[in-house]
C-alpha cells in the first residue's frame, strides 16, 4: 500500500482554511468594506457625475465573490495546459488524468462565475445578457471547456483520446489570456482593470478581496485533490478487478 | 565507387508535391469547389428569405460585414469536414506518413490547399453577395479594402480548421464535433474580422480602429498557426 502523497494529507486542512477564509471575506465584504468612499445605505451617491442609488452600490459586493472565482477558473485552465504539455512530452496517462480533472475544476468555477456575473448583469443593466467583450470572451472560454469534454467522449482509443485532448487543451488556453487582457485592450466601463497599482482599492476593500481570493484558491486546490484521489482509486480498483478476473480464468482453464 | 544517392528532397519540394496533389485531385473531381460554392449560394438564398420582409426598412450596410462572415464560416466548415475524407480512403494518409519527412510540412500543405479553396469560393461569393444585397446601398470609399480582413480571416480559418479536422477525422459524429470545436476557437478572429469588415463597408471616423482589429486578427492567426504547426506532429503520431 502506497502512503498518500503530501498534498492529499494537507487537503482536508486546505479545504477547511479555504472555507473559513471565503466565509470571513464575505462577512467582511458586507460588514466592513465601505460602499464607495463614504457612501451610506439609504442615500444616493454621485460617481463620475452620475447619481447612483445605494441599491446599485450594494450590488458591487459581487466583486468579492465573482472575481476570485473567475481567477481560480483561469488558474485551473493554466494547470490543464501545463499537464497537457507534460502529457505530450512523457505520454504518461497520469498527466492526462490530471489535465482532465483540472479542466473539470475549471468548468465548475466557470459556471459559478457565469451564474454570479449573470445575476449582477440582470440587476445592474436590467438584461440577462450583453455581448460585452469580457462577457463574450469568457462565454467562449466556457464553450471551449465544454467542447473539450465532448471531444473526449467522441474518441474511443485511450491514447488517441489523451493526445487529442491535450492538444485541444493547449490551444484552448490561448483564449484565457485574451479574456484576461481584454479589459486592457478594449476598455470597457463595466470591468475595471483590477490588477494594477492604480486600481484604487482601499485597504478595507483590498483585504477582504485578497482573503476571498486566497480562500477560493485553496477550495479549488482541495476539490482538485479530492477528485484526483477518487479517480486514481477508481482506476486502481479497475486494475485489481481485471487481474482477479484473469487469475480466475486461468485457474478455470487449468482445472477444466 | 561513389554511390549515386538521390539527394533528400527539400521541405519546400515536399510541400509543393503535397499541395499539387490536393489541387490536382480537386481539378479532376471539382468536388470541393462545387459543393462549397453551391452551399454558399444556398446560404445567400436563405438570407434572401430572412431579409425579404425588412429589405428596404433598414440600412443593410450595417449588417453586411456580419452576414458576409456567416456565409464564409459555414461554407468553410463544410469544406474542412471533407478535407481529410479522401486521405482516409485507401489509407492514403498512412502512405503519406510513411515518407520520412517533417510532419508539419503535411500541415502546411493541407492548410494551403484549404486556403486556396476558401479563397476561390470567396471570389465567387463576395461579388454575389454584393450583387444580391448591396446593389441599392452606397458603401464607403474604404469598401475595396475588405480584401484584407477576408485574407487574414481565411488564413486563420484554414490554419485552425486544418488542425481541428485532423482531430475530428478519427472521431464519432465528426461533422458536429468539428463545428463544436471550430466555432468557439475561431471566435476572436471572427470578432476582429467582422468589426474590420463592417468599419470598411460603413466607413468610420477612426481609421486606427480598423488597423487595430486587423492587427488583432493577424496576431491571433500567427499564434494559432505556430501552435498548430508545433502540435501537429503529436496528432498524426497518435
Amino acid at each position: 500500500m502506497r502512503s498518500s502523497p503530501w498534498p492529499d494529507r494537507i487537503m482536508p486542512l486546505a479545504l477547511a482554511i479555504g472555507a473559513l477564509l471565503t466565509t470571513t471575506a464575505f462577512l467582511l465584504a458586507f460588514l466592513v468594506a465601505p460602499l464607495v468612499a463614504g457612501a451610506t445605505v439609504g442615500s444616493t451617491e454621485v460617481i463620475g457625475g452620475i447619481a447612483v442609488s445605494n441599491k446599485l452600490l450594494l450590488s458591487q459586493k459581487i466583486f468579492f465573490f465573482h472575481v476570485p472565482v473567475a481567477i481560480v477558473s483561469f488558474a485551473a485552465l493554466a494547470f490543464t495546459a501545463f499537464y497537457s504539455i507534460r502529457y505530450l512530452m512523457t505520454k504518461e496517462p497520469q498527466f492526462d488524468t490530471r489535465a482532465r480533472i483540472a479542466t473539470e475544476i475549471a468548468l465548475v468555477f466557470i459556471i459559478a462565475t457565469m451564474a454570479s456575473g449573470d445575476l449582477w448583469t440582470r440587476f445592474d443593466w436590467g438584461v440577462w445578457w450583453v455581448w460585452e467583450p469580457r462577457l463574450t470572451t469568457y462565454f467562449i472560454l466556457m464553450l471551449l471547456v465544454i467542447a473539450y469534454f465532448i471531444l473526449r467522449t467522441a474518441i474511443d482509443a485511450p491514447e488517441r483520446k489523451a493526445t487529442f485532448a491535450a492538444v485541444f487543451g493547449i490551444i484552448t488556453f490561448v483564449d484565457a489570456p485574451i479574456c484576461f487582457m481584454i479589459t486592457r485592450l478594449v476598455p470597457s466601463s463595466i470591468h475595471p482593470v483590477v490588477f494594477s497599482t492604480e486600481s484604487g482599492m482601499s485597504p478595507l476593500v483590498l483585504v477582504p478581496f485578497l482573503l476571498a481570493l486566497f480562500g477560493m484558491l485553496l477550495v479549488g486546490f482541495s476539490l482538485y485533490r479530492v477528485r484526483l484521489r477518487q479517480v486514481t482509486l477508481t482506476d486502481r480498483i479497475e486494475q485489481v478487478k481485471q487481474q482477479l478476473e484473469e487469475t480466475w480464468q486461468n485457474r478455470n482453464l487449468m482445472e477444466g | 565507387m561513389a554511390r549515386a544517392s538521390t539527394p533528400n528532397p527539400s521541405a519546400f519540394s515536399q510541400f509543393r508535391t503535397l499541395l499539387a496533389k490536393d489541387l490536382r485531385i480537386e481539378f479532376r473531381t471539382k468536388e470541393m469547389v462545387t459543393s462549397m460554392g453551391l452551399y454558399a449560394l444556398l446560404v445567400l438564398t436563405v438570407y434572401g428569405a430572412s431579409l425579404a420582409q425588412t429589405a428596404w426598412g433598414f440600412n443593410i450596410l450595417q449588417m453586411a460585414g456580419g452576414l458576409l462572415w456567416v456565409v464564409i464560416i459555414f461554407t468553410s466548415l463544410l469544406g474542412l469536414n471533407r478535407s481529410f475524407s479522401q486521405e482516409k480512403e485507401f489509407a492514403a494518409l498512412d502512405g503519406i506518413l510513411l515518407v520520412p519527412m517533417d510532419r508539419s510540412v503535411i500541415f502546411l500543405a493541407k492548410m494551403s490547399a484549404n486556403l486556396i479553396f476558401l479563397l476561390a469560393i470567396q471570389i465567387i461569393t463576395v461579388p454575389l453577395f454584393a450583387f444580391f444585397f448591396l446593389a441599392m446601398t452606397t458603401p464607403a470609399n474604404t469598401a475595396p479594402l475588405i480584401v484584407l480582413p477576408l485574407l487574414v480571416g481565411s488564413v486563420g480559418i484554414a490554419g485552425i480548421g486544418t488542425l481541428l479536422s485532423t482531430i475530428t477525422m478519427h472521431t464519432r459524429g465528426k461533422d458536429v464535433l468539428l463545428a463544436v470545436l471550430f466555432i468557439p476557437l475561431i471566435f476572436p478572429l471572427l470578432y476582429a474580422c467582422v468589426s474590420a469588415t463592417s468599419m470598411m463597408l460603413v466607413g468610420t471616423d477612426d481609421p486606427g480602429a480598423i488597423w487595430r482589429s486587423l492587427a488583432l486578427a493577424g496576431g491571433y492567426d500567427v499564434i494559432m498557426i505556430l501552435l498548430s504547426w508545433v502540435l501537429y506532429d503529436f496528432l498524426l503520431s497518435a
